[in-house]
């Protein structure tokens, strides 16, 4: 989290000032999409040129808001315009694209030539450019329902083009060609089919330390798995890779949210809390993703009721969420008010959303919660209480139930308290005293975590390359000029001294 | 198709298995065929696999499966669970869908529950094949270890007991002892924090035992003093632990503190 919010704002600032700086030099005229893209090729080859990655990392971020604006008559000219001659790579890309209409073909013919008289023909364009256009091309091609086999088919061929290259350079631009063909795989609904390349591939990033491919590949085969229910699996993936600390914040928001969900399913509800609230605290602000965001709190929520804790009404105030979540607040009105009777209707209400989001299962466990929480209730407002009243204020089939229930209550630790067996009653003792050593392990954790806070904080800056130079060269300047002081301090003084020998 | 040999081993397996005291026939007969299986490339089936021989392993490994149960031999069962998971799961689209196979998943779940192992009763759970939810939960044989684990976990330890003889297919039983086992310990631990003391009249009723002296021999393993002229059981009550300052690791965090604040500083 912290390398988010330093990382991006100034690298976002950064590029609308650039942008704002090239709008000035074009004379107020907006960039048209196909000036933005070559714009893009521009810093793309920049970024191969100077081995700084980063330039790459800034074209792919602008990435979504220039989907919203191309077309292919926009990519059709960019790749005329991108490659002047009539190469094969040219041919390849436009190969993809619809036949232009008969109109447009003309045009494209006008068009054609005049790029070729404007910019003198430099060398031919870099692959990174090429796999670039691909990318274009293949998002635009996922867009609509129509292209999806052509989608899938494109991206398996730039992936293959992609690993002929074997570029460094490339890395960035392949994690989301990946990306694109996983999510092609998804639409046609062949999941299963695509795995044993992901996997491949997944192993041949790791072992080339391409640190965005393996984080997008692992993400890849999670969701993959997860689709299929395949938890065990899962688990098995999670523990034999190692989710590269350095990927980007939308592939861990995206990894701790599948780890969220594995680590729920074996019930391992205090892992999942935490993966979860990562997943939140890194996901893109709810506004721009809102499907994740809904996703990611639906499971929290449900984590959460099953760590025992109640979440805040708030949350369901929210308004992204409001709506989503209408099925889940009616539950957790139900836990807290500890009526069985009231979850019961509520599930079987709603049971068809849960089920469509995959949480039925982890809401029927919740059952067991609502009846401790119900005892909990009982046990603060009753000093003394016969087992044959719990039975029916907890909607419980028999006495005989309810004195294990409670038994099983007081061994949890829910409530303290003695059941009488004779006299069929349970007798609540007082509440625990709240100051204990937990209390101070709580706040070490707590300190722990704004210390760490502190310290990736630290880390997360950055600087710009050789600029210690300059204050090298002052410093060591400073030195020099600090040298000959001493040397005309101590001259001096040997001066003196031999002025006081003569002396 | 499987070669002559195969079949006729099959035909006679089943015949054994079939038969009501076959189990000692079915040890070599499931030896030899594995060995067979293996010689034939199916043991572990590729994708060229053809379908009925898919088909011919798949009942073979059940069979197995089943015997082992029978024969009360769990990491054999365990073993032809996961073989038949490949079979279950990925290819699932292509073969005919099993008779036998909620009837295995079924003993898997009760399997992982008496093992007290409920992280992996609940991603099984979850990783069943889902064409409908209801459908599933549903059918009768994974309907009731998915009771029995609520039951467990929210502590109508009686529910349990009476589902003992609700068991769907003649297998389950033979996890029911162990299980018991599980649940009276659950009850005794239960008891020990939530009763001072017990007559041992109902101490047998709810431990579901039915004569005293088996009650007796129980408290003596639990540790529990049993007052015999007064016939209650006394739970030895814990008395309050002290709760200690854990001052080692107090000053060890407050060192770390001022460590880490020098550096901020």
């Amino acid at each position: 989290m912290p390398e988010a919010d330093v990382e991006m704002k100034p690298a976002a600032d950064d590029k609308a000032a650039e942008e704002k700086a090239s709008e000035e030099s074009k004379e107020t005229v907006p960039p048209t999409p196909v000036e933005e893209i070559k714009a893009s090729i521009a810093l793309i080859e920049r970024a191969v040129t100077t081995l700084e990655p980063r330039f790459t990392h800034r074209v792919l971020r602008s990435l979504t808001s220039l989907k919203r604006k191309i077309d292919f008559s926009v990519l059709r000219d960019a790749v005329n315009d991108v490659y002047s001659k009539d190469t094969l790579v040219k041919e390849s890309l436009l190969a993809w694209l619809p036949p232009a209409p008969a109109v447009e073909a003309s045009m494209e013919i006008d068009q054609a030539p005049l790029p070729q008289k404007t910019p003198p023909p430099q060398s031919d364009p870099l692959p990174e450019a090429e796999v670039y256009l691909r990318l274009l091309i293949l998002t635009l091609l996922l867009s609509s329902p129509d292209t999806h086999a052509k989608s899938m088919e494109m991206a398996h061929e730039t992936v293959e083009k992609i690993q002929a290259w074997n570029r460094r350079s490339l890395d960035p631009l392949a994690a989301r060609v990946w990306f694109a063909l996983g999510r092609a795989y998804e639409l046609g609904g062949e999941l299963a089919d695509v795995r044993p390349l992901f996997l491949s591939a997944q192993r041949t990033a790791s072992l080339r330390r391409d640190d965005e491919c393996q984080a997008v590949l692992i993400n890849l085969l999670l969701r993959n798995y997860l689709h299929y229910n395949l938890y065990d699996q899962a688990d098995k993936l999670v523990s034999k890779t190692t989710f590269p600390t350095s990927a980007g914040n939308p592939q861990l928001a995206r990894y701790h949210y599948y780890l969220g969900r594995i680590k729920a399913v074996q019930l391992n509800y205090t892992a999942a809390h935490t993966n979860l609230q990562q997943a939140i605290r890194r996901a893109p602000p709810a506004k721009t993703a809102p499907g994740f965001f809904q996703a990611v709190h639906k499971y929290f929520i449900v984590v959460e009721l099953l760590m025992g804790e109640i979440p805040e009404r708030s949350l369901f105030r929210h308004p992204v969420l409001e709506k989503a979540l209408t099925g889940y607040f009616e539950i957790v009105k139900a836990v807290r008010t500890g009526s069985l009777t009231q979850f019961q209707s509520t599930l079987s209400t709603y049971a068809g959303q849960f089920s469509v989001d995959r949480t039925y299962t982890l809401i029927v466990r919740l059952r067991q919660n609502v009846i401790k929480t119900g005892v909990r209730r009982l046990s603060l407002s009753y000093s003394r209480i016969s087992l044959r009243d719990i039975c029916v204020k907890l909607h419980l089939d028999s006495e005989e139930d309810a004195e294990y229930i409670v038994g099983k209550a007081i061994r949890d630790g829910v409530m303290e308290g003695k059941v009488v067996h004779e006299k069929g009653w349970m007798e609540c003792g007082s509440g625990k005293n709240a100051y204990g050593p937990e209390v101070s392990e709580v706040f070490g954790r707590r300190i722990g975590y704004c210390l760490e806070l502190h310290n990736e904080s630290v880390k997360a800056m950055r600087y710009p390359l050789n600029a210690h130079r300059k204050e090298l060269a002052a410093a060591e300047g400073a030195r020099e000029r600090e040298k000959e002081l001493a040397k005309e301090i101590q001259d001096g003084e040997l001066d003196d001294d031999d002025g006081l020998g003569d002396f | 198709m499987p070669s002559a040999q195969l079949t006729a081993l099959h035909n006679e397996l089943k015949r054994a298995f079939d038969s009501p005291a076959g189990e000692q026939k079915c040890a070599p007969l499931l030896a030899q065929l594995k060995v067979r299986l293996a010689e034939a490339g199916l043991l572990l089936p590729d994708r060229n696999a053809k379908l009925e021989d898919l088909v011919f392993t798949r009942e073979i490994l059940e069979i197995g499966a089943f015997w082992s149960i029978r024969t009360r031999n769990v990491p054999s069962f365990d073993r032809y669970f996961s073989q038949l998971q490949t079979y279950y799961t990925d290819y699932r689209s292509l073969l005919p869908p099993s008779p036998r196979e909620f009837p295995i998943l079924g003993l898997n779940l009760i399997r992982l529950l008496t093992q007290n192992r409920i992280a992996d009763f609940h991603t099984m759970l979850e990783s069943l094949p889902q064409r409908n939810t209801d459908e599933v939960y549903e059918n009768p044989y994974i309907k009731h270890p998915v009771n029995v684990e609520r039951w467990l976990m929210e502590g109508s330890y009686s529910k349990v007991w009476n589902a003992r003889e609700e068991a769907p297919a003649e297998e389950y039983k033979f996890f029911v002892d162990s299980l018991m086992g599980t649940i009276r310990n659950e009850i005794a631990s239960c008891e020990e924090s939530a009763y001072d003391s017990l007559p041992l009249k109902d101490a047998a009723t709810l431990l579901f035992f039915t004569n005293k002296s088996d009650v007796v021999t129980f408290s003596q393993q639990r540790g529990w003093q049993v007052d015999f002229v007064s016939e209650t059981i006394n739970f030895a009550t814990k008395g309050e632990e002290k709760i200690e300052i854990p001052k080692q690791k107090l000053i060890a965090a407050n060192l770390k503190y001022a460590r880490e604040l020098e550096q901020i500083v």
